[in-house]
């Protein structure tokens, strides 16, 4: 009876130690929705460890092409991600964390609007709103042939 | 007349008939093709020795075969094996850039540090090649020293190459590649699913059509569904202060569209890379992806689907509904 007892311990034993850990099971791949914006332009940051990806309107193309002047009806959103060593090639990066998504809008009168999400916080008004802005109109749009 | 039959042991007409068999097979045993060595891989003496030692008997014209590799039916399989690792990546028969070179380097460094090379049913009949974390260590110290090495202007091999741009010229109508898949730029409206960089200092944007991104969203991508369609643009990269980098000059387009059915020996994926302004096709005959993308792709991109750029699992959905909406 001992020995019945012992075996059948054991086996449960065996199917509890079995038990898979999915240490990634709450965490999820993100492609992000820019809405109706395209795609304009790309950087990344060596020292920060980001990467960006631009997007905009038509208006922002625009504003970006001629003489990087913000246009109205203009809608850019900037949008940085940590990076990683790509865990499946050593010489290479991909992205990982969403950092922060930055919108910057024009209205039909010129007015500008700029906005900051984080994961902590969403800031219309940071102390280096301006400095944001020229940096987002410092880009120029890439080339596809 | 007394004529009594001896009886044959069952045993020794067994061992005569697999004798039998084993002879007749030795018939229809081919020699491997001997080649010559033109031009042999230059790298540091440590490093060749390693290559030496575990990658040269398929990757080179110097084969070091043990008696039973050259023995039918096992001499089929080594045959085979070596032929195919001489298309891929001969030693015997480097005629490499500088910037093909590392990037040899690399695939060779990312081969075996995932325990892919050399291959496991090989190491398993030649002990003596397996590598050690020593020997990966040199080749990645040697590796990542050529990082600095200049660019090329001359054209190259390596499929994630850099190529310099024509001015002049812009494509008449879209291209098609040899193995039939055919440039479109409706990647320009699709989403794009991730950002890379590469050990050519290039800046690398992936785009992914409608049924590739539902598959990442779905995490469905073992396999990949049919009608897939991945592009990635690839530029040079523009550096400006403070480590911020920005894409340059356009290298080219790379396409990876899944079709299961037709691109049966590239794992279902029909490669193609359009270079350049004129966004001319790579490669020269259908299955030119089997000699080059797929050899990579296969090897070390396995989890994903075999695409390397599947964006990282790495997100909460807190952070994703506080960015996201």
């Amino acid at each position: 009876m001992k020995k019945i007892l012992f075996i059948a311990m054991s086996v449960c034993a065996l199917f509890t130690a079995c038990k898979i850990d999915e240490p990634d099971k709450d965490l999820h791949r993100v492609i992000f929705d820019p809405g109706n914006l395209k795609f304009l332009s790309t950087s990344l940051n060596t020292v920060k460890e980001t990467s960006s990806a631009l997007y905009g309107n038509q208006e922002a193309l625009k504003s970006l092409q001629e003489n990087h002047q913000l246009k109205p009806d203009s809608e850019f959103k900037l949008v940085t991600w940590k990076y990683h060593e790509n865990p499946q090639y050593i010489g290479g990066t991909i992205n990982g964390e969403l950092v922060s998504v930055e919108t910057l809008k024009t209205d039909k009168n010129g007015n500008i609007s700029y906005q900051l999400k984080t994961d902590s916080k969403t800031e219309n008004n940071p102390n280096n709103k301006e400095e944001r802005i020229q940096y987002i109109m410092s880009y120029n749009p890439v080339t596809r042939p | 007349m007394d004529t009594v039959k001896k009886k044959k042991s069952p045993i020794a007409v067994a061992f005569l008939v697999i004798l039998g068999i084993f002879g007749g097979l030795q018939l229809f045993n081919q020699p491997l093709e001997g080649k010559v060595t033109t031009k042999q891989i230059e790298a540091p003496r440590e490093v060749i020795s390693i290559l030496e030692n575990s990658c040269f008997n398929c990757h080179s014209n110097q084969q070091n075969l043990s008696w039973y590799d050259k023995i039918a039916p096992v001499s089929w399989t080594v045959n085979k094996d070596v032929e195919r690792a001489r298309e891929v990546l001969n030693f015997s028969e480097y005629d490499a850039s500088p910037a093909e070179h590392k990037g040899n380097m690399y695939a060779i460094l990312n081969m075996m540090q995932s325990g892919k090379m050399p291959l496991h049913n090989y190491t398993l009949f030649h002990p003596s090649a397996k590598i050690t974390q020593q020997d990966i260590d040199v080749i990645k110290k040697y590796t990542l020293s050529l990082a600095s090495a200049n660019p090329v202007k001359k054209e190259e091999k390596n499929i994630h190459r850099n190529i310099p741009l024509t001015e002049n010229s812009t494509p008449a109508k879209f291209p098609v590649s040899p193995n039939g898949v055919k440039y479109t730029d409706d990647y320009k409206n699709w989403k794009v699913i991730s950002m890379s960089t590469l050990f050519d200092n290039s800046v690398r944007v992936i785009y992914g059509n409608n049924i590739a991104v539902k598959a990442i969203e779905t995490e469905n991508f073992h396999p990949w569904p049919d009608g897939s369609m991945v592009v990635k643009s690839v530029w040079k990269q523009e550096k400006l202060a403070g480590g911020e980098v920005r894409a340059g000059e356009f290298v080219n387009a790379q396409f990876m569209v899944k079709d299961s059915k037709k691109h049966t020996d590239t794992e279902g994926w029909g490669f193609a890379k359009f270079s350049g302004k004129d966004l001319h096709p790579t490669g020269k005959t259908a299955d030119f992806a089997k000699e080059s993308c797929i050899a990579c792709h296969r090897q070390l991109a396995e989890k994903t689907g075999y695409l390397f750029d599947v964006p990282m699992k790495v997100n909460t959905e807190r952070l994703i509904k506080n960015l996201q909406k």
